[in-house]
């Protein structure tokens, strides 16, 4: 089998991973929460494919792609609500969103 | 013919019911007539009942009819059977008779009352429950009817449920009343027991072979009915409850007090004396208890001075005789008095109605006089009633007084001792009540006469003065039915049911009589010269015997006896309990409970804070945790 092994997928894919959950726990904007997100499903595929191809076995690359239809409605779903959002003048900054407190 | 008894007893509960459904839709006027012409309805059902019995053989007077089966224990099976035979129609005919006359008096006492809807159902589910009682054709359905008459009595006497005392006395019936039931329950399991069944048949069938074998047992049975037929039929050392329940408006006291529900004892003891004539103790206990009972009453009503109470005394007294009588085994004696003193005292409760309400509510005799002049007619009832209650001839009192008298002469020992305390009741009779006739109708108009009567044309509403001239009627001619010497129509009848165990000679028969009238019109004679006319002697005696008039206006001290024995015992026991237990451990364990929750819920809830960012780090660092988790412990 040519290129890199598992293992460095797997490494680049924790990275993405950690690097998206950072953007979410950090990160004020939805926007970029939203893009963070993105990168964490992402990440998630990388692993999928790497252990698809080790395996020879397509059932990962089927799953990231079922994977990539959630992110797109995800993506469709959050853009839309960021867009009225903003239509209604509510501040786009998500530690301000606390109306569902208990 | 069954079919028949059925509408009789269902037509008053249809009444009560609708009642209870249409609320305020009906009209008050229509509320009384619906349960004047429900009770009518039985009372026409049970004369037709009647008729038909008679047609019959007398040995096969005795049906029972079942609708379904009411429950099923093991063995056990009790039907919601009623039987019809002739002890159960004779009590059909006096309660729905009475209760007829008595319900539409009630229409015209109680018009104007803001809650005379209420009143007219309550009354209508006592007749129901009081026919259930007699009609029923096994001892459980008979405890039913038992309990719910106690029930309606408790929902009548406080009906005025803004007046204390009538709460009070509501509440002490009750009491008293439950503890009866309690005893019949009792001796109803020994009858399980021993016989695995209820119905009247199958009991009293093997009752000699059963329940017979063991002595204590036939005694305790005995002894649970007597003590259900004390408490409801007033007789010491059970009967403080009723003088109090004259709170109660005064058809009430007609009804419940004086002509039916108080008798239902003298009728559960002639139902089951089989089970009573296998314990003779027992049976000779209710008749001291019958002679004890018409004696202190007798006094005590002496010095009453509410003239409601003066009548519930009374009323003590007689079903005192009745008792003596079933005690003796003179059943049907005991019952035809029942009937006859259905009607006189009804009679004398419906009259000092027409009293109250023609002075607007007063019930003290102290405070009437004279009132002879102004209420002609009202006396005339009253005489009637007087005179048939202290047995002069030929009214109703005197037959039915006699016959238990002449009956009790042929009773042994104990017999000669019982017509002894009889005529000593016989002499009190005539004495108290002519005292209250006197008192009331004779003698100077006090103040409060002449401020608070109001004069009405013909002395009271038209539906308040005809019950009063049919029960007068038939006061004077009721003892006919049977005669001393001649023929005695209500023991005949009822000698297929409960065949009596003494039978008085001729010379018994004639002696009780004279001996019995010249008592009353000697106790007459003392009442005329003590009340009759102006004088101190009253007061004299009073002042001579102070301690004697005391003992009796504090009613010889049952109340307060009671009151110290188990009331309040009772209440410091609650109280401690409450002290005790209640407040620290009971109520303390919830108020902790409760507050704990409330505590660890506020400190939970801070955690939602709203922020997303956080929940998200609370699931990563779970998550993570997780992950690290199965990793390491693998």
């Amino acid at each position: 089998m040519l290129g890199p092994t598992v293992a460095a997928y797997l490494v680049l894919s924790a990275i993405l991973f950690a690097t998206g959950a950072a953007g979410v726990l950090i990160r004020r904007s939805p926007l970029i929460v939203l893009l963070a997100l993105e990168l964490m499903l992402n990440a998630g595929n990388l692993a999928l494919i790497a252990f698809a191809r080790q395996h020879a076995d397509s059932g990962g690359q089927v799953f990231a792609l079922a994977v990539m239809v959630v992110a797109a409605t995800e993506v469709v779903v959050g853009l839309g609500l960021i867009v009225a959002m903003s239509r209604k003048k509510v501040e786009l900054d998500v530690d301000a969103l606390t109306e569902l407190e208990g | 013919m069954t079919a028949a008894a059925w509408l009789a007893l269902f037509s008053p509960l249809g009444a009560a019911v609708a009642l209870a459904v249409l609320g305020d839709r009906i009209s008050r006027s229509r509320a009384g007539l619906l349960v004047s012409g429900s009770v009518l309805v039985s009372f026409v059902s049970s004369a037709y009942v009647l008729a038909r019995l008679l047609s019959e053989h007398p040995e096969q007077r005795s049906h029972v009819s079942t609708l379904w089966t009411w429950l099923s224990a093991g063995d056990l099976q009790v039907g919601f059977e009623i039987l019809v035979d002739p002890l159960s129609v004779f009590m059909m005919l006096v309660v729905s008779g009475v209760g007829f006359l008595i319900v539409s008096y009630a229409t015209g006492y109680m018009r104007g009352d803001d809650e005379e809807r209420r009143y007219h159902a309550y009354k209508a589910l006592f007749v129901f429950s009081m026919l259930l009682l007699v009609q029923s054709g096994n001892l459980l359905l008979l405890l039913v009817g038992w309990g719910m008459v106690g029930l309606s009595s408790y929902l009548l006497i406080n009906f005025w449920h803004q007046r204390r005392s009538a709460v009070a006395a509501g509440k002490k019936a009750f009491i008293v009343n439950a503890f009866g039931d309690a005893t019949v329950a009792l001796g109803l399991f020994l009858v399980i027991q021993r016989v695995g069944a209820l119905d009247f048949a199958t009991v009293f069938g093997s009752a000699e072979a059963e329940i017979g074998r063991s002595n204590t047992v036939a005694v305790l049975i005995a002894l649970g009915l007597l003590g259900g037929a004390a408490a409801k039929s007033a007789q010491v050392p059970l009967h403080t409850w009723l003088p109090d329940a004259m709170e109660g408006p005064t058809p009430v006291s007609a009804l419940i007090h004086a002509a039916t529900m108080v008798t239902a004892g003298v009728y559960l003891i002639a139902r089951t004396h089989v089970l009573f004539e296998l314990a003779p103790v027992v049976l000779h206990t209710a008749a001291v208890l019958g002679g004890v009972t018409l004696l202190v009453a007798g006094v005590i009503a002496l010095v009453q001075t509410d003239i409601k109470r003066v009548i519930a005394y009374s009323t003590m007294s007689q079903i005192g005789y009745m008792f003596v009588a079933a005690g003796v085994g003179a059943y049907g004696a005991g019952m035809f008095h029942l009937m006859t003193h259905a009607f006189f005292k009804a009679l004398l409760f419906m009259a000092a109605g027409l009293v109250i309400h023609a002075l607007a509510g007063e019930q003290d005799i102290r405070r009437m006089g004279g009132l002879g002049r102004e209420l002609p007619r009202t006396t005339r009832a009253f005489l009637i009633g007087t005179l048939a209650l202290a047995g002069v001839p030929p009214l109703a009192g005197f037959f039915s007084k006699d016959e238990i008298l002449a009956n009790t002469l042929d009773g042994g020992p104990l017999g000669i001792v019982l017509f002894v305390f009889g005529v000593a009741g016989a002499f009190l009779t005539a004495m108290y009540s002519f005292r209250l006739l006197f008192v009331v109708f004779r003698g100077k108009q006090s103040e409060h006469v002449q401020h608070h009567l109001h004069r009405e044309p013909n002395e009271g509403p038209l539906s308040m003065v005809w019950p009063v001239g049919v029960l007068a009627v038939l006061a004077v001619v009721g003892g006919l039915v049977s005669v001393p010497g001649g023929w005695h129509a209500v023991d005949t009848w009822l000698e297929p049911v409960s065949r009596p165990l003494v039978h008085p000679a001729g010379w018994m028969e004639a002696f009780s009589p004279i001996l019995s009238v010249c008592v009353a019109l000697l106790g007459i004679a003392v009442a005329w010269r003590l009340w009759g006319q102006a004088s101190d002697l009253p007061t004299a005696l009073a002042r001579r015997y102070p301690l004697a008039t005391v003992a009796l206006e504090r009613k010889l001290y049952f109340d307060e006896v009671y009151d110290a024995l188990l009331v309040r015992p009772a209440a410091r026991l609650a109280v401690t309990l409450e002290r005790v237990v209640e407040r620290p451990i009971v109520a303390g364990s919830a108020r902790a409970t409760a507050g704990g929750i409330r505590g660890l819920a506020s400190r939970v809830a801070a955690t939602q804070s709203g922020l997303l960012r956080v929940y998200a780090l609370v699931v990563a660092v779970g998550l993570a945790t997780l992950v690290l988790v199965f990793i390491s412990v693998r």
